[in-house]
């Protein structure tokens, strides 16, 4: 039985149908992986079912239906996500920044604090920092931080909500090698601790070392999916993605919201298993 | 020079009549609206097929992009505010005879056309057109509406203010077809706004400044007294902007007519209705604060420039219609009694005269004091709740707030409320302080002119609101220029305007902030230089990680 339930999702931006009919589905615990070229539809994903965008189709948390709730309901009963270009709030420090989700207090209680002194941290601020190794930067202000580092101040916010789910848009972008193997364990961490994780990203060798299950998305569609020794046999990731991309190893962060990202696909691809060797 | 009475302007078009559907109408107004289609064609040809319409709609869409391309964002910029200020300034000169000349109402035609640009999304020349054009139409039509015997009277006169509010429902229609509730991805929100320290104590520089300002107002001889009274009450209306612009980033200009609203209502409650003390500046206080949220709330779903035009339409709606209806309000101004506890006289006209026996008493002046003291300290002490951290977050991104669990609607509300609040109560201040309150002192040029000063106090603390306070129209600097130096108002106002602009380039954080990065700059060099002796003095591992500071604060 499935924790987090996704059901013909669809998005179209104008004439364009940016996701059509995707269907998904994330266990408790459990650390999916979704994969696929630049433009595929991940962050459309991760928008339509964190409410930023308008979707057809059904979202599913822990069998509420959370299909027409807007992005702060939805974040409040559990469903949580990090930006691929963090996103960080720039005006307040780390702690503060996680502080934002950690907090949920009802109107009331949020007006009486107006009136108090200042309130410790609640602990899940300080968990979170430490499972991401941020201790040291709990006081800097997001524009001190390095790239990566914003990158994982980003998953610590998530984090810091105590959520069901965290959708992760491309946390290891940014990070190099050492890191990203360091960002797997602990994401490991986390998943093994009972939050299921959704990790986007392009790092093949994070992504199949340490996901259960995988989903490739090409052109909005589902194309392939299941474990991951199994979908990286599949031909038709080959020569969609990982092909494409073995020409093109490093991949560079993409901003939100640029131009149309250069669709890698459609290169004849050579079957290669250089993305793996990490 | 030229002064605020209206100038006869020398007509430049022809100013004969034709006839048409047997209405006679002048040859001007045709040639008017024809030439204004035509600057509108030109203007859309000159964007659409030249390289400089091209590069100006390339670094309006992605500056970044169009930099990378070889383009100046700074020289394409430069030369659109040259084309705007001849184009402004070109059917200025040719509307001159038939929209009034003066310094007061010239400022104020440009709401209806920003409504137009509004429509537009300040974006479509063609929308923009077509939407000014059928404005001004419909206001004509009000005027003529008006002119009829069956249309609601004020004393004998036309209802005023229809044509404002007409404006005003108008922008709020356009923008909630058109308005997102939340940015879309890639949309960038301009975002100027400086950076809001977080105030790491609170009590002891309140109790001094409130201390020191205690005692001023016994000491000070009677002017310097009234000045510092309303420095005060200027501070005060500048902690609402504080809230609403400095934490939540929503650039409101309706604050000072609220206050206004709050300071009329004050004088029905009180001289109408006998309310005493405490309740009617409660009530009034309560209802103004209702009105703002109300506009707050239909002003939801826009972001940045826009709700600073939609925040001026609604001023000028209120102050057209509000403060000009004799029945409410009126230009001649309507008394407010002074304010008594337990038959104390608490007023300007209290028994204690302080140290020269002249009015105003020091009384007054604490009661002010004790207002600010209390809002000053509330609103410093919110940047460090909850409540504060997540307007801080909806101000720095919309999205990400939404995304983290936060009610970004609801924060708005909050905020609207908090600042609407802190404007009316010192509304009710103002109409003490002269025991009567008028129009001309809460209009939208005022406003704009409040917040100009924010800017330059410091917009995003409270001790740049005390600055603000103390800038502001005849406070204790402008009172002090004038008495020492004869500088008058107006130059101060002038020398307001060009350090404005000075802080916005030079210095976006204001007085107040650029006061306390040096503070810290201070602070993070004399705890580097203690762990420094620290680390020299005790072993390596001992010199510990917890009392030397970050690399990062040290490099703040
Ligand atoms: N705001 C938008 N308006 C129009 N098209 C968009 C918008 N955002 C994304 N798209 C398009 O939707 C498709 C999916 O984009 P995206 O979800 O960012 O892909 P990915 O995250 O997999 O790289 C792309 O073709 C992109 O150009
Ligand atoms: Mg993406």
């Amino acid at each position: 039985m499935s924790m987090f339930k996704v059901r013909s999702l669809g998005v179209s931006y104008g004439g364009v149908h940016a996701l059509s009919d995707v269907n998904l589905d994330v266990a408790e615990g459990q650390l999916v992986g979704l994969i696929g070229p630049n433009g595929a539809g991940k962050t459309t994903f991760v928008d339509a079912v964190s409410g930023l965008v308008g979707a057809r189709g059904r979202v599913e948390l822990d069998g509420e239906d959370l299909t027409g709730m807007p992005a702060h309901a939805r974040a409040r009963r559990g469903l949580a996500r990090t930006f691929q270009s963090s996103e960080l709030f720039e005006d307040l420090t780390v702690t503060e920044n996680l502080r934002v989700t950690a907090e949920q207090p009802t109107w009331v209680r949020a007006f009486g604090e107006t009136f108090g002194r200042r309130t410790p941290p609640p602990s899940a601020v300080a968990d979170a920092l430490t499972t991401l190794g941020l201790q040291d930067f709990a006081d800097a202000s997001p524009a001190e931080l390095s790239q990566g580092q914003r990158k994982l101040v980003g998953v610590a916010r998530a984090l810091a909500a105590r959520p069901r789910i965290i959708c992760l848009d491309e946390p290891a972008a940014g990070l190099d090698t050492t890191e990203s193997a360091e960002l797997g364990r602990r994401l490991r961490a986390v998943a093994d601790a009972g939050t299921a994780l959704l990790l986007i990203d392009h790092d093949m060798g994070l992504v199949m070392g340490i996901c259960d299950h995988l989903v490739v998305l090409e052109f909005g569609k589902v194309i392939a999916l299941g474990p991951p020794s199994r979908v990286r046999d599949d031909l038709a990731v080959i020569t969609a993605y990982l092909g494409a991309s073995a020409v093109q190893p490093a991949d560079a962060p993409v901003p939100d919201g640029g131009t149309p990202s250069s669709l890698t696909t459609g290169r004849p691809g050579v079957p290669s298993s250089a993305p793996e060797t990490a | 020079m030229f002064g605020t009475q209206p100038q006869q302007a020398p007509s430049i078009l022809p100013s004969n009549a034709v006839t048409v559907l047997g209405v006679t109408t002048p040859v001007d107004r045709f040639i008017l609206t024809g030439l204004v289609i035509a600057v509108a064609l030109a203007l859309g040809a000159l964007y659409r097929w030249t390289r400089f319409g091209l590069a100006t709609r390339a670094a309006s869409e992605n500056e970044q992009a169009a930099l990378l391309a070889g383009l100046s964002p700074n020289s394409v910029s430069l030369a659109n505010t040259l084309l705007s200020a001849l184009i402004a300034g070109l059917l200025g000169v040719l509307a001159a005879p038939i929209v009034q000349v003066d310094s007061v109402t010239l400022p104020l035609q440009v709401v209806p056309a920003l409504a137009a640009a509004l429509f537009a999304g300040f974006t479509s020349l063609w929308i923009a057109c077509s939407a000014g054009i059928l404005i001004g139409v419909m206001q004509s039509v009000v005027y003529y509406l008006s002119t009829q015997s069956w249309f609601p009277t004020d004393n004998g006169n036309a209802m005023p203010g229809l044509q404002q509010l007409l404006i005003f429902i108008l922008m709020i229609i356009a923008l909630y077809v058109k308005g997102a509730g939340l940015p879309r991805r890639g949309e960038v929100v301009e975002q100027r706004l400086p950076a809001v320290p977080l105030p790491d104590r609170l009590l002891r520089p309140a109790v001094l400044a409130t201390a020191a300002a205690a005692l001023a107002l016994i000491v000070l001889p009677f002017d310097f007294r009234q000045a510092l009274t309303n420095s005060l009450i200027g501070a005060i209306i500048v902690l609402s902007y504080v809230v609403i612009t400095g934490y939540v980033g929503q650039i409101s200009v309706m604050q000072l007519a609220l206050s206004g609203t709050a300071g009329f209502v004050l004088s029905h409650l009180a001289t109408g209705l006998h309310i005493p003390f405490p309740f009617n500046v409660l009530g009034a206080t309560l209802l103004a604060t209702l009105l703002g949220v109300a506009a707050g709330i239909s002003a939801l779903r826009v972001h940045g420039v826009s709700l600073a035009v939609v925040t001026l339409a609604a001023a000028l709606a209120m102050e057209q219609a509000l403060f000009t209806n004799t029945s409410f309000g009126g230009t001649a101004g309507v008394t407010v009694p002074p304010p008594r506890l337990f038959g104390v006289n608490l007023g300007p006209g209290a028994a204690f005269r302080g140290l020269d026996g002249n009015e105003p008493s020091p009384l007054f002046g604490f009661l002010v004091l004790s207002v600010a003291a209390a809002l000053g300290l509330y609103v410093a002490n919110l940047r460090r709740t909850g409540l504060g951290r997540r307007m801080l977050a909806v101000r720095s991104n919309e999205r990400a707030a939404a995304a983290a669990g936060v009610n970004v609607r609801g924060v708005k509300i909050a905020a609207f409320a908090i600042s609407s609040f802190i404007a009316s109560a010192a509304g009710t201040l103002y109409g003490y302080n002269f025991g009567s309150v008028s129009a001309v002192r809460f209009t939208a040029l005022a406003a704009l002119g409040l917040i100009g000063f924010a800017y330059i106090g410091g917009i995003t603390m409270v001790s740049g609101a005390v600055i603000a306070g103390l800038m502001s129209t005849e406070a204790l600097i402008p009172h002090a220029l004038d008495k020492w130096f004869g500088i008058k108002g107006s130059w101060a106002l002038l020398f307001a305007g060009v350090s404005l602009i000075v802080t916005l380039i030079a210095n976006p954080d204001g007085i107040a902030g650029a006061n306390h990065r040096r503070k810290k700059a201070k602070q993070a060099a004399r705890a580097a230089k203690a762990a420094q002796t620290r680390a020299e003095n005790a072993t390596p591992d001992t010199a510990g990680a917890e009392t030397a500071p970050t690399p990062a604060e040290v490099a703040r």
